[in-house]
């Protein structure tokens, strides 16, 4: 089933089978009897009885484009689930949380939140626009922010990065960072330089 | 008719080798060293670099030029991308992944006519039936050492190798067959067993609870080697730091034939390059590792791989790589540049090191290592070391040995009887990467 959030944006459900994950891991995915394959991180929570994945499409790409056009009853292969981009559950409920995401990279945190739902997060989204706030009525309204560096329609107009330069952490905050290259490596710099010790920050790339 | 086998890569692929050349022999097909005798000529292929897959390109072009003049058939395996897959269809007549080995002299025989394995579409990234493979008795081409497969494919997904996409998924050997191989291999006389795998550490993880631990699979060749009474030293490569363990090195402390070697890839001494590469881990755990490794088996050596010009690699970047490597002082670091793999999630990323950097950055550690080792090994002068004897030295008169810890000795001496066997050997000079000395002992025993 397909749930489409923008022009280019979409989530796919396929039926779990009783694939066991974590939240935060991803599973890679490919048409039958096709080579390519891409990874994509499960956006359902650990407890929902289906596999919800979320997708940009990218026009030129070898598989976004396919994805978009699947039907009921297709089929599609997946395997995993793969990553380590998880976190220890036992420190609930005194751990706080910082998600920090840039377009697609919201996705693990979709799931981190829909498997808890008590976690004491905030949740900073980086999209170019407003449209790109993917399902942000799933979050709690006063825990996430939406920058928009192209258009003025987040609560923040700018970077996920100039956001964070102003933005005060403790230390003891466990930091996850999902999106691409250049957003991950600004903010763990800007983490560190608040204090924030390493082995607190998790990262994971999201590949575009 | 004869055959002739090309192996390219790592120890994987050599050990995949003495299968693939069990099989064969045992169809009937008889081996020559001339690849323009045989009738039939594989190729197993590395995917690791460009250059080790554009290898495979010349070669095939070449023998598909034979075939306008004689009877030819060619096959591969190994190690491939999807693309390369797609390609290497059309160029050889026979592809399968290792696996499928115990069918390849029916897809030779069968030649030209379709098979399930020949129209299986793609590589099958499950290992399913991996089990066949392995139980294929390895025609062994060394008499003193061997590798035992134990884990085959990679889960992590680093974003510049080709590995996940080439062997699939992380899949263990029973463990009883392992200690069997080991067991037989034992008391054939070998010295030197690796345990191989693309994850060697995570062995046992992908059976969830169904399987021994790596530590614990470690503890029972400990164990086998006290019971046989016999001198052998076992090592394990590659292992990732993600799933390293105190414990692992502990096991490694308990036992003399766990070899007092350490493999540990490091890739990059920077955290940025090392999120980049999807590691899964920091530099601080990698040197907590080594500083394990250096309180509980302090006489250990330390081997690494680092790629140097990873994709967004800056100057200040490779500084914490050459600091690092000053840190950690390796006895030996497999240096490579880096080099965009199809299907590799960093193939999609700009290749932004030129490469005359990413040689200039090579030299630069390799100088590195250089500058540890020539102190690290004038420290051993004097010192006697157990060695064994892996045959003639490139100098004339010399034979060339490996200790414990794999440092290469050569020591004078024309008695080819001593290969395969272990000596004491006491160090009297020594070089960047390598010793020199007399011997001191003979072993007797065989």
């Amino acid at each position: 089933m397909l749930r489409h959030l923008s022009d280019t944006a979409f989530v796919l459900q396929l039926e779990r089978r009783g694939l066991p994950f974590h939240t935060g891991q991803f599973v890679v995915l490919r048409r039958p009897k096709t080579i390519v394959q891409r990874a994509y991180t499960v956006y359902s929570g650990e407890r929902e009885q289906y596999l919800e994945v979320l997708v940009r499409e990218i026009s030129v790409g070898k598989v976004t484009p396919g994805l978009k056009k699947l039907n009921p009853g297709d089929v599609l292969e997946i395997d995993g689930p793969f990553g380590f981009f998880r976190f220890n559950p036992v420190f609930f409920p005194s751990q706080k949380f910082l998600f920090i995401a840039s377009g697609t990279g919201i996705s693990p945190y979709h799931s981190f939140i829909q498997t808890y739902p008590n976690m004491d997060y905030r949740l900073i989204h980086g999209v170019k626009y407003g449209k790109e706030a993917y399902e942000h009525h799933h979050y709690d309204p006063s825990r996430i922010t939406l920058c928009t560096s192209a258009d003025k329609t987040g609560r923040y107009h700018g970077r996920v990065t100039d956001y964070l330069k102003d933005y005060e952490i403790s230390g003891e905050t466990q930091c996850f960072l999902c999106g691409n290259n250049e957003m991950i490596l600004q903010a763990y710099d800007l983490l560190v330089q608040k204090g924030v010790p390493v082995h607190n920050i998790h990262s994971e790339v999201h590949y575009q | 008719m004869k055959y002739h086998l090309i192996t390219l890569g790592c120890q994987m692929n050599l050990s995949d080798s003495e299968r693939v050349i069990s099989v064969l022999d045992q169809a009937g097909y008889t081996w020559t060293d001339d690849e323009a005798e045989a009738g039939l000529i594989g190729i197993l292929a590395c995917s690791v670099r460009q250059k080790a897959i554009d290898k495979v390109y010349s070669r095939i072009h070449k023998w598909n030029k034979w075939k306008n003049r004689k009877n030819l058939v060619t096959f591969i395996s190994g190690c491939i991308l999807p693309d390369d897959y797609e390609r290497f269809l059309k160029l050889f007549d026979i592809i399968f992944q290792m696996k499928d080995l115990p069918e390849l002299p029916d897809l030779i025989n069968s030649y030209g006519i379709n098979t399930p394995v020949r129209l299986r579409h793609g590589i099958d990234p499950h290992n399913t039936n991996i089990g066949e493979f392995w139980s294929v008795k390895p025609s062994y081409q060394s008499e003193f050492e061997a590798f035992i497969p134990i884990q085959n494919g990679c889960d992590k997904f680093c974003t510049f190798c080709a590995v996940p996409y080439t062997r699939g998924r992380e899949v263990s050997r029973p463990s009883a067959e392992i200690l069997a191989e080991l067991a037989l291999l034992v008391s054939n006389g070998y010295k030197s067993i690796t345990l191989l795998g693309q994850n060697v550490n995570s062995y046992g993880r992908d059976k969830k609870g169904n399987e021994i631990s790596f530590p614990e699979l470690l503890r029972q060749v400990g164990e086998l080697g006290n019971r046989s009474g016999k001198e052998f030293w076992v090592y394990y490569t590659s292992p990732h730091p993600h799933d390293m363990t105190d414990e692992v090195i502990e096991v490694m402390a308990q036992y003399p034939v766990l070899a007092k070697q350490v493999h540990l890839p490091m890739q990059s001494g920077d955290n940025k390059v090392l999120i980049r590469m999807n590691r899964t881990h920091d530099i601080e755990k990698y040197r907590q590792i080594v500083q394990s490794v250096r309180r509980i088996i302090p006489e250990a050596t330390l081997f690494t791989d680092i790629i140097t010009g990873f994709t967004g690699e800056t100057e200040e970047q490779f500084e914490n790589t050459r600091r690092a490597m000053e840190e950690f002082k390796f006895n030996m670091a497999y240096t490579a540049i880096y080099s965009p793999r199809p299907g590799a999630v960093s193939h999609r990323w700009e290749d932004t090191v030129p490469l005359e950097e990413k040689k200039r950055r090579l030299h630069i550690l390799t100088d590195e290592l250089r500058k540890h080792n020539i102190e690290y090994n004038r420290g051993l002068v004097g010192k006697t070391f157990r060695a064994l004897v892996r045959g003639a030295d490139r100098k004339e008169g010399y034979l060339s040995a490996l200790t414990e810890g794999k440092l290469i000795i050569r020591f004078p001496s024309d008695a080819d009887d001593l290969t395969g066997k272990f000596v004491d050997v006491k160090i009297t000079s020594a070089s960047d990467f390598s010793l020199e000395g007399e011997l001191v002992q003979i072993n007797v025993l065989a």
